[in-house]
């Protein structure tokens, strides 16, 4: 080379590469097209426009020995023209290769072209009928921009065309989440802008965009994507929803309000029901005595009478057998005795029954059979709880059997008749009530069924009638003292609610006692109502109570 | 909706013929769709044309434009000469179909050239609405560079074809009436 071809050369490179900046951004992109179209195209030479006049054609070759550049001719003849010649170059790119190029400004278009390559006089490369008005590789769009709108989860992109002389471009956006394969893409034409919707609030998003000329006058190839964008859209919320939502709010809760107002008193009583306290009933029970109820029943003698009849429900029916007693004496010292053993009370009886004797003349038999009553329901009463009795229901006679005996004095001795009946005037107060069942039960043996069980007489008893009352507690072996082989018994079972009465004669009560065998006859429900005046009240009553039925004369 | 602006053209005919004097102005046609339609329907008669090889053989060479486009050249000219260019080749092109038209008796081959011909009178129109002249060669401007001899009816409907989807085109999409509408 002489020295004017090299200046013509150095002046050539300085003019097309003014800075090193441009020679090095255009050196880029066409390494960026020829990359591309080594994919896209299978035929060689690859030719694509690279600007709007300029062609570019090339070929790789692989090896090393493939010669110099001179041994190539590359010829581009459009028709009807004359054939034109485009000087090869070669460029080695690694990996053994190397790559030929040919490029030629003087680009004709709309009429066929053929292309030849010849290595000395070899063709090794032909393509015919090409039409460099459909070889256009455009640059990528440029200054793609991104921007929010008012509405939330729209983007609107923008970007500049590349250097083109037609409006036929065809723009494809490719939109998606950063980091992900996945994505959309939406193409646009004869616009250089886009609205993204349906974007999500908070994401990172990825937007880059290509070209290529689609029209009757010109096509080409999909440029390279631009550089990808991201974006995050704000969390935004529409200020028209907030204020309609705060409304609604504020409206639904006056209406709670206002419905909690008007039905205040309905809804406190169904959420917090009024749960009934005993302490009207009881006065300073829980304010005095915190509760003690047995200190409180110790110190507020009337309170028993607010405890139901029908409080001893639960207890055992405890039978009640009716006696009529021979001698009032004899049984004093049963009553007061503290021995359960019925035994042995039968042994002490005959040397209390002279002590009894000497105590009754001294007390008159009014108040006789008062105190009589009296003690023996404290005594009862005051050995319940240490001594609670056994429980069985084998026989109507058990352990927790009430007893009522009666004053039968048809049934005794005439001499202890007449004996006594000296003191029976005297001490016999009895009402009306209780004549039927003196009458029932006159004469031996077995009696007619009826019965009263009319408990008046027990209200308004003064304790001074003819019947007495045992607590078959003291007997835990149900044995009975002796009242004669004549001596009418009256069962008399009494659940609380009823009382059942079934007369029985001395012989049946032993056969009761042997076979265990309640007789029940009739029954008669009537409330059992204790209200006898001279009730002792030492202590809380339990289901082992005795409820004595008859009174004493 | 290209049927439709054929008829509108083809109206647009009756009624220059039909009123005397000076001719209405025309709308400007601007959009390129209804070219694209001429164009594609050149594509289809040069394609149809490509298998007719012996029968389509012309006696006498014909005279049409030639189609190739050097852009350098092209931007170098004034709109008057490129109007021109245009105007002759269509005319050009115009009287060569009419003549294939005589040499040919293929009926399927006389629908295209029909075709042909009526899209040719279109575009005419549609060029005058743009304010472009109408210009007929001299039978001395026939054998100019800008035109070439075929002797095949491919060739021909090549020739067609490339040349609306060029320089028609061009001319159309830079015209300054177009430009002003825009700008």
């Amino acid at each position: 080379m002489t020295y004017v071809s090299l200046a013509k050369v150095l002046a050539f490179c300085s003019f097309l590469c003014i800075s090193k900046d441009a020679c090095v951004e255009g050196s880029r992109e066409l390494e960026t097209k020829v990359k591309m179209l080594l994919r896209s195209e299978e035929e060689n030479p690859k030719c694509f426009l690279k600007g709007t006049v300029e062609i570019f054609c090339f070929w790789e070759e692989q090896g090393e020995d493939n010669g110099t550049t001179d041994q190539y001719t590359f010829r581009f003849t459009y028709l009807g023209r004359n054939t034109t010649v485009c000087p090869v170059k070669v460029l080695s790119i690694g990996d053994g290769k190397k790559m030929y190029s040919c490029e030629n400004s003087q680009v004709i278009w709309y009429s066929p072209l053929d292309i030849k390559v010849f290595r000395g006089e070899q063709l090794i490369y032909e393509r015919s009928s090409l039409f460099t008005d459909q070889m256009f590789l455009l640059d990528p769009p440029g200054n793609m921009t991104l921007r929010r709108t008012a509405k939330p989860g729209q983007l609107k992109v923008t970007w500049l065309p590349p250097d083109f002389i037609d409006d036929g471009l065809l723009y494809e956006i490719s939109y998606a989440v950063t980091g992900s394969q996945m994505g959309k893409r939406e193409q646009v034409r004869f616009k250089t802008d886009l609205l993204l919707q349906g974007l999500q609030a908070g994401i990172n998003y990825s937007v880059k965009a290509r070209v290529r000329p689609q029209s009757s006058g010109f096509k080409g190839w999909w440029s390279a994507w631009t550089d990808p964008v991201t974006v995050i859209l704000p969390n935004e919320t529409d200020p028209l929803i907030v204020s309609m939502s705060l409304i609604i709010s504020l409206i639904l809760l006056l209406l709670s309000l206002s419905i909690l107002l008007t039905h205040r008193s309905f809804l406190l009583k169904k959420l917090w029901p009024v749960i009934p306290s005993p302490e009207s009933k009881f006065p300073d029970l829980f304010t005095v005595y915190k509760g003690d109820f047995q200190e409180w029943m110790n110190h507020n003698p009337g309170g028993m009478r607010w405890i139901p009849a029908y409080y001893y429900t639960d207890e055992p029916v405890a039978p009640l057998e009716v006696l009529s007693e021979i001698n009032i004496g004899a049984a004093l010292p049963s009553l007061i005795s503290p021995h359960r053993d019925p035994q042995a009370m039968e042994a002490d009886g005959a040397r209390q029954l002279d002590e009894g004797d000497q105590v009754l003349n001294r007390v008159s038999p009014q108040r006789w059979s008062e105190l009589q009553h009296e003690a023996w329901m404290l005594e009862h009463l005051r050995n319940l709880p240490l001594h609670p009795p056994p429980l069985s229901q084998s026989s109507l006679l058990e352990s927790h059997d009430a007893y009522v005996s009666l004053n039968h004095s048809s049934q005794k001795p005439k001499d202890e008749e007449k004996a006594q009946e000296r003191e029976g005037d005297e001490m016999e107060d009895i009402l009306e009530e209780s004549l039927p069942l003196q009458t029932l039960f006159a004469g031996a043996g077995t009696r007619s069924s009826t019965s009263h069980s009319d408990l008046g007489s027990l209200q308004q008893s003064s304790g001074s009638g003819r019947l007495s009352s045992q607590c078959s507690f003291e007997y835990p072996n149900q044995t009975w003292p002796p009242n004669g082989p004549n001596y009418t018994y009256m069962a008399v079972a009494d659940s609380g609610v009823s009382m059942d009465y079934s007369p029985m004669s001395s012989s049946q009560l032993a056969d009761t006692e042997r076979k265990h065998k309640p007789r029940v006859i009739y029954t008669n429900e009537l409330p059992l109502i204790h209200k006898h005046k001279h009730w002792p009240l030492t202590r809380q009553p339990t289901d082992s109570d005795c409820r004595p039925l008859g009174h004493q004369a | 909706m290209f049927r439709s602006f054929g008829l509108f053209t083809v109206l647009l005919m009756v009624l220059e013929w039909t009123s005397p004097g000076l001719p209405s102005p025309l709308w400007p046609i601007c959009d390129l769709s209804a070219l694209d339609h001429f164009i594609k329907k050149a594509q289809e008669a040069e394609a149809a044309m490509r298998s007719c090889k012996e029968e389509c053989l012309l006696s006498v060479p014909l005279t049409v434009p030639q189609p190739s486009v050097d852009y350098n050249a092209w931007r170098k000219k004034d709109s008057q000469q490129q109007a021109q260019e245009v105007q002759s080749g269509l005319w050009l092109l115009s009287q060569a179909l009419q003549s294939l038209k005589a040499s040919i008796s293929n009926a399927a081959l006389h629908s295209h050239i029909d075709n042909s011909l009526g899209n040719i009178i279109s575009i005419g129109q549609v060029l005058r609405s743009l304010s472009i002249p109408e210009y007929t060669p001299t039978g001395a401007g026939s054998a100019s560079q800008d035109t070439w001899r075929v002797s095949s009816a491919s060739t021909l409907f090549q020739v067609h074809f490339n040349f609306l989807r060029g320089k028609v085109r061009l001319l159309i999409s830079h015209a300054a009436v177009c430009q002003q509408a825009f700008s």
